[in-house]
């Protein structure tokens, strides 16, 4: 905004907006309003009547302000200029006869006559050229913008032969696994009497409660081990940040201790000083020194690659399979050689039995070889898990398909056109010398450091403009995205990232900035904002 | 702005993160008993409390030695110790020509010299000595009577030593009356020294195996006389001891106030005697004490020794001047009278008796001391918004966009520590900061100002000039052996200071403020429209003791740091504000922020209470803080609005708007960790109630500049607390949460609790107020009175005293310097008698013009004639120009001068009388033509019950606001 340099002493003592047409100010829409009723008028409240000379006399009369439209006599009024030449504009009567010539009010209007120039020739030449300029750039970028329209309508009748194939290879695998369960159900119906009082051994039931113990154990683990990142974390920030100057003992303990804790050598002074941040060694503690285990106990390694397999075994086959192992070892067990319960004379003829029988299973395809009733479920269970697992992986591929076509043209996500589903993880970059900030659009935005440091994630794409008064769709949504719950500031928020993105040829970012403590701002451009000029989209649909 | 360790640094906020609800480190600053020479003071106290009946004191006077200087009113001789025969004293005591007694003490002819430049730096001039008041000496003692009717006399008893100021031959003031004056001599230190360590809280004085027969007085220990530690630091103390004790009574003044700065209330609480308030004296180290509590006695960032002394029959004040550290004691033995006792380090005495009798005596005297707070800039009395930290020139701009669409009034931008590289300051960070001349002109394209941070720890860098400079010129602060740079730990990292003791280091300092290229570097990335802001020059050193210099370090003139570091912080705004006031073609007055400060910083900066937290207690205390420092000359003050620490919740952040509008700084900020909170940044209602806080702070501001004026000239502080006002009534003795603006008559109390929908003001007298806003009155009575006043978060208790003219310029703008041309609303709030009056001061607002008369000061008055009122506006600058600005520079008034010729065209645009007795019969310009008004019926002034008053608006008058005119109202 240009100074207004005029002297003061210009401005004559009576009202300098005396001499003012009564409808100064006036915003066109309420011209109509502003018409003597003989030599009064009323106010547009209608609470009082005032002479018609009393409209601009920069004093304010009416209670609603509107018998002053043209002057800065009555507070929270705005003021009309018509900017001949440019394009009209209203500004708060708090900028009227203030000694600046506002730039909304070219025409110099909201000034005494003859304070500002009238300028709106060549602003409106120069507006005229920037919105020339803009068009361009829009009509450009919606040319980009409809190649990514293009892309979502392509992604759409992939999605749909993806979702039609799937739907196929879902019912081939539902027969399958119905087929097999029936199997399995028949095998069952064997076994299950047996397995239900097996599963009553002390033995299981203390198995599956250790099991669960296990469980909890590891997540009790991993809860710590969390737990204890965050304390390194912030013991690291602790070691790097503190001021050893300050001889704050409590501190400097604090920080040695970890040290030795950690393994990490004693930061020193000079250290500090120059560029020691970045080429800083790796802040995780250093592997504790193998301590002396007992028989059988499992390493730290071990613990952490092959505790989830175990807490994965199922634990019925697992019976059956112990109880075919304990037959094994003790063949002579009464219930199970039933023969010992037979007359001798009727020994052949049992064998004969059996023997058909089992044939007969395994001509069934239930049991291979094994004469156990329960290893034979047991079996028949595996591969209809395996079935199973086949179908859930088909199911949940449809329902990625389905989901993916969803979003493609939901409001929330990619865009009533998908114009957006192109730029999906497209990651934009800017280096601001210290740090690398990125943002893979949809997924998440990061901060890298460029001289060696910790990686930060800024959040996670959370949703797009939600702020109150604006329409899920509309182009204020898409010109935000909300990135959220990224690493946590150990003394303040989740780190995140409000994106202000514009219509540009290219997907970019431009501008990054801390306002706050781990709040970042980021600008940027996407031709996924440019829409088509209107014009265009009037030739676009003859052309279709 | 800032804390004592960066926040930055993870390690402040890991103890915050452990000890959330107790930050201030007590551990880092000093109790009494952790400080040799006030252990050894209380000690001294303690041991005369214990044997009062054998006390006394073993200064005496030697009569023969006495001699008077013809011509002037002062008397000299000489003091011996009965402990220390051998060692001599000096003692003058000197009568001024305004009331004012100097009593200064030394020793003389000693093995080294005891500090005593202090007043030369706190003084504003040498004050004259009267020339034609008498003493009078007899054999016991020496006196000399002064004012009008010579009621007031100051007597010296010889033996033992007193001084007394007496009123009516009634003792007002008594130096010494306790016996507790011991000016410890320079000693040589005895080899088989035992040690004595300090560490301990409340370390008992080790016995010394020889007999001491001053033992009675002075202890049986030499208590830390040649080393003290504390923490991990220990403090050589090369001189020896040198501290200083003295009683100070006011055996017929039950309240005193002052000695800034504390976090109390401001009728200071007891720290002795009977069921103290607090355990510790009051103590002066400048210090930068992070989350510092909210009532404590521990000492803050600056040191103002003025105390004053009230009761109904008068106010008295003592000014002890003394720049080390100091601790004071304060008791009531009775409800009516009050006894001191100053502890001090180091340096001479100097005091200064202010005889009163009354408030605006008192005012008038401390200010012919050290100076009034000179007229500021206009714009430095809108709204200032800072944060920590604004973070780029786009930043700046973008908030400076966001205020003008809410149609927010603000006049400066604020950027603190980050603007700079490597916090090296007028350094700007490019990379943030990559067009700072052309953001300062975005700013001031719309009347507005920048304010810049330059603190005074300089990065010990070469490529730094300003540090380079300053080496290179040898006037850095130096370590203990007085030769090698002292360095210590600061923002920065390594950094040094500038010893601005040094005369030599003036020039550079002010030099570095020009904008345009000269012969040494200079910040040429400036503007005329950029101000200073100078914060941690306590000094704040985050290694040092007490995060500041240790006290061995050595000054310019060989004086250790431990004799002058309260007066240190005093130094960078004043040569920050020269430089400011030198930089441009045309001298423009300079606006420079401290956060240390002395006796006499008034004449170069306004402060700020430092970095107060967000929360109730703070706001609380922010307000007597304010207040307090108001009565000892530092009246442009305020504190952080919002407070620096924590996110305040909206209700607690209107509320802090509500009393920022009303100090004399408004100016909200916040600490690098918290959320954003500019006002903007608000959900509705609470956005629309600061809009118009910080609209009613513009509209008044004519009130704010003219008690700005006052306060130039007479010293009167611009916010007022009852007993200033009304002297007599000893029900607002105690008053510290309600006060008066100027002399404009308006009242407020602001609200600082949460849930209030109503607030209790206390009415001190017999007369009508309006509320400013809905102008309900409420009448006071002659023993005083409580009336209820609406409260709700979007309502202010605001009132306007009967009798009172209130000029406003109503009209919401951007930032006030596009007020200038706007015209006057007066508020005619008629008392009983329906009479009225009222001041306006005008000027240019930004240079120098107003002390060559380049100025409007107008009178309004209401007469009441019987049947008709007169309303006139007559200029007070042509009836008593000597008042007109401050020093009385000026001898005659042009009343056609230039700054008047300027503004005719500004005018009344209207009249709001409150309280008519009935609907006026006729208004008029006095010989001229018939006013067009309107009347509301309501209350009259004079009525018995209260309600809304009756209002006269008096529609555009078309009267110049500094023009001769009256307007009559027939009734």
């Amino acid at each position: 905004m240009r100074p207004c340099l005029l002297s003061l002493s210009l401005f004559p003592l009576i009202a300098s907006a005396l001499g003012r047409p009564q409808t100064h100010g006036v915003h066109p829409s309420f011209l109509s309003k502003y018409k003597p009723e003989g030599s009064t008028w009323t106010c547009l409240d209608g609470s009082k009547t005032i002479s018609w000379t009393a409209l601009n006399d920069d004093y304010c009369d009416c209670p609603d302000g509107s018998d002053e439209p043209g002057t800065s006599a009555c507070p929270h009024n705005t003021f009309y200029c018509t900017n001949e030449g440019h394009i009209g504009a209203s500004i708060s009567s708090s900028c009227v006869n203030d000694g600046l010539c506002e730039p909304a009010c070219c025409d110099g209007s909201d000034e005494p006559a003859g304070v500002c120039e009238n300028t709106c020739a060549a602003v409106g030449k120069e507006y005229r050229k920037v919105q020339e300029t803009a068009r361009k750039l829009r009509r450009t970028g919606s040319k980009i913008r409809s190649t990514y329209i293009a892309f979502a309508q392509k992604e759409k009748k992939r999605l749909e032969a993806e979702i039609e194939s799937s739907e196929k290879e879902v019912v081939l695998q539902e027969k399958e696994v119905s087929h097999l369960k029936d199997l399995v159900d028949r095998t069952e119906a064997i076994s299950a009497e047996v397995l239900e009082h097996k599963t009553k051994s002390p033995l299981y039931a203390s198995l599956i409660t250790h099991h669960n113990a296990l469980k909890s154990l590891q997540r009790e683990h991993r809860k710590h081990l969390e737990r204890e990142k965050q304390l390194g974390d912030i013991l690291d920030n602790l070691r790097r940040g503190y001021n050893p100057n300050y001889q704050d003992m409590a501190v400097l303990e604090a920080v040695r201790g970890w040290e030795q804790l950690a393994h990490l050598p004693h930061i020193g002074e000079t250290e500090r000083e120059e560029g020691s941040d970045g080429d800083e060694e790796a802040t995780t503690p250093v592997e504790e020194s193998e301590e002396e285990l007992e028989e059988g106990e499992w390493t730290s390694l071990q613990l952490e690659n092959e505790l989830d397999g175990l807490l994965g075994v199922d634990h019925i086959s697992l019976l059956m399979e112990h109880d075919a192992h304990v037959d094994d070892a003790s063949s002579v067990s009464p219930q199970h050689d039933i023969r010992a319960y037979l007359p001798d004379f009727l020994v052949p003829q049992y064998e004969a039995l059996r023997d058909t029988l089992v044939s007969w299973l395994q001509t069934l395809g239930v049991v291979r070889g094994s004469p156990n009733a329960a290893s034979d479920a047991t079996r028949a269970r595996e591969k209809l898990n395996d079935a199973e697992r086949n179908l859930d992986s088909v199911r949940k591929q449809l329902e990625t398909a389905r989901s993916d076509l969803r979003e493609l043209f939901d409001l929330a996500w990619y865009g009533a056109e998908g114009e957006w589903k192109k730029l999906h993880n497209t990651c934009l970059t800017k280096d601001t010398g210290d740090y690398v900030y990125e943002v893979c659009l949809f997924e998440e935005a990061r901060q890298k450091p460029n001289y060696g440091g910790q990686t930060f994630s800024l959040g996670k794409f959370d949703s797009w403009n939600l702020s109150p008064g604006v329409t899920e769709g509309s182009a204020e949504y898409y010109s935000k995205q909300v990135y959220g719950h990224g690493t946590k500031c150990w003394n303040g928020p989740e780190r995140n990232v409000k994106l202000d993105l514009t219509c540009g040829t290219e997907n970019a970012l431009l501008t990054v900035a801390e306002l706050e403590k781990c709040e970042y701002l980021f600008t940027g451009t996407t031709p996924a904002l440019c829409l088509p000029l209107e014009e265009d989209r009037e030739s676009g649909k003859d052309e279709l | 702005m800032k804390v004592l360790v960066p926040a930055l640094s993870t390690s402040l906020l890991l103890l915050a993160f452990i000890h959330p609800a107790t930050s201030f480190k007590a551990g880092d600053f000093k109790t009494c008993s952790q400080s040799g020479f006030c252990r050894r003071g209380r000690a001294l106290a303690e041991r005369a409390r214990e044997n009062v009946d054998n006390w006394h004191s073993p200064y005496s006077v030697d009569p023969l030695s006495l001699s008077l200087v013809s011509e002037r009113a002062s008397l000299t001789a000489r003091v011996k110790s009965e402990l220390y025969p051998d060692i001599k004293f000096s003692l003058e005591v000197h009568v001024h020509e305004d009331g004012v007694i100097r009593v200064r003490m030394d020793e003389v002819d000693g093995l080294r010299k005891r500090y005593d430049e202090a007043a030369k730096w706190a003084l504003a001039a040498e004050p004259s000595i009267s020339t034609d008041i008498q003493w009078k000496v007899d054999a016991s003692r020496a006196r000399a009577a002064f004012g009008q009717q010579r009621e007031h006399e100051v007597v010296v008893d010889f033996k033992p030593l007193r001084v007394v100021l007496n009123k009516n031959g009634k003792e007002q003031v008594v130096i010494n009356g306790r016996g507790l004056l011991h000016m410890e001599h320079f000693r040589n230190k005895t080899v088989e020294e035992p040690q004595v360590e300090t560490e301990e809280e409340g370390s008992d004085t080790q016995e010394v195996l020889k007999v001491n027969p001053n033992a009675w007085f002075e202890g049986n220990s030499e208590d830390a006389f040649w080393e003290e530690s504390f923490g991990s630091w220990t403090d050589t103390k090369p001189k020896g001891p040198e501290s200083l004790s003295l009683d100070i009574d006011f055996p017929r003044h039950g309240h005193v106030y002052g000695i800034p700065q504390h976090a109390t209330s401001l009728d200071l609480p007891t720290t002795t005697g009977e069921n103290p308030f607090f355990e510790e004296p009051y103590r002066f180290y400048n210090a930068d004490v992070f989350e510092y509590l909210a009532s404590a006695t521990t000492s803050l960032y600056g040191s103002i020794p003025l105390m004053h002394a009230h009761s109904a029959d008068s106010t008295v004040a003592i000014f002890n001047v003394v720049g080390s550290e100091a601790w004071i004691d304060i008791a009531h033995p009775n409800t009516h009278s009050t006894s001191t006792h100053w502890i001090s380090e180091s340096g001479i005495l100097d005091l200064f008796i202010l005889s009163g009798p009354t408030p605006t005596d008192v005012f008038r005297q401390y200010g012919g001391l050290t100076g009034t707070a000179p007229l500021p800039a206009h714009w430095a009395l809108g709204y200032h918004q800072c944060r920590w930290n604004y973070v780029s020139s786009d930043d700046v701009r973008g908030v400076q966009k966001r205020f003008d669409e809410e149609d927010m009034p603000v006049d400066v931008f604020w950027l603190d520590i980050e603007y700079s590289t490597d916090h090296q300051y007028m350094i700007w960070d490019k990379k943030n900061f990559p067009d700072p001349v052309e953001m300062t002109n975005d700013v001031a394209a719309l009347g507005r100002k920048m304010v810049v941070i330059v603190d005074p720890h300089l990065k010990r860098v070469d490529d730094y000039p300003v540090y380079k400079q300053a080496r290179d010129l040898g006037i850095l602060v130096k370590q203990k052996n007085g030769q090698d740079d002292y360095e210590g730990w600061c923002w920065p990292g390594s950094s040094a200071w500038v010893d601005f003791f040094n005369p030599a280091s003036w020039e550079f300092w002010k030099s570095l403020f020009k904008t345009t290229k000269g012969s040494s570097w200079s910040w040429i990335e400036s503007t005329e429209d950029i101000h200073i802001w100078n914060d941690m020059n306590e000094p704040s050193v985050f290694n040092g003791p007490e995060i500041t210099m240790p006290k061995d370090l050595v000054h310019y003139g060989g004086w250790e740091h431990r004799d002058i570091h309260n007066i240190n912080g005093m130094f960078l705004p004043k040569v920050t504000s020269e430089g400011l006031i030198a930089r441009g073609a045309t001298p423009k007055r300079p606006f420079v922020l401290t956060r240390s400060f002395f006796a006499g910083s008034q004449r170069y900066s306004a402060m700020w209470t430092g970095d107060n937290l967000g929360t109730w207690e703070h706001m609380t205390v922010g307000i007597k803080m304010v207040l307090s420092n108001g009565i000892a000359g530092m009246t442009f003050a305020g504190s952080d609005v919002g407070g620096f620490f924590g996110n305040p919740e909206s209700e607690m952040l209107v509320r802090w708007y509500w009393v920022g509008a009303f100090s004399p700084f408004f100016r909200a900020h916040a600490h690098l960790d918290s959320k954003r909170r500019e006002p903007y940044l608000l959900d509705e209602p609470h956005r629309s109630t600061v809009r118009n806080i910080l609209r009613l702070r513009y509209s008044l501001l004519p009130v704010w500049y003219t008690a700005f004026h006052e306060t130039s000239v007479t010293g009167l502080p611009i916010l007022r607390p009852h007993y200033v006002i009304f002297p007599q009534d000893e029900a607002g003795f105690s008053i510290d949460d309600q006060f008066y603006l100027g002399s404009s008559g308006l009242l407020v109390k602001p609200v600082t609790r949460p849930g209030v929908t109503e607030e209790i003001v206390y009415i001190p007298e017999d007369k009508v107020y309006y509320d400013y806003f809905t102008y309900q009155t409420y009448r006071g009575s002659p023993k005083g009175k409580h009336v209820t006043v609406p409260a709700e978060l979007h309502q202010l208790p605001l009132l306007v005293r009967g009798g009172s003219i209130v000029p406003t310029r109503d009209r919401p703008r951007r930032a006030s310097s596009l007020m200038h041309r706007d015209p006057f609303t007066l508020r005619v709030a008629l008392d009983e008698s329906l009479t009225a009056h009222g001041e306006l001061y005008l000027d240019d607002g930004v240079t120098y013009a107003h002390k060559e008369g380049h100025l409007a000061w107008r009178g309004f008055s209401v007469n009441n004639a019987g049947a008709q009122l007169r309303l006139s506006n007559v200029d007070l600058a042509a009836a008593t120009p000597r008042s007109a600005v401050e020093g009385g520079a000026i001898a005659t008034f042009d009343r056609q001068n230039a700054f008047q010729r300027g503004i005719e065209s500004v005018r009344v645009e209207r009249v709001v009388v409150l309280g008519l007795p009935d609907r006026p019969k006729r208004v008029v310009v006095e010989g001229g033509h018939d006013l067009e008004w309107e009347y509301a019926p309501g209350v009259a002034a004079g009525a018995k019950k209260d309600g809304v008053a009756s209002v006269l608006t008096i529609k555009n008058p078309r009267l110049g606001v500094a023009s001769d005119w009256a307007i009559q109202i027939t009734l």
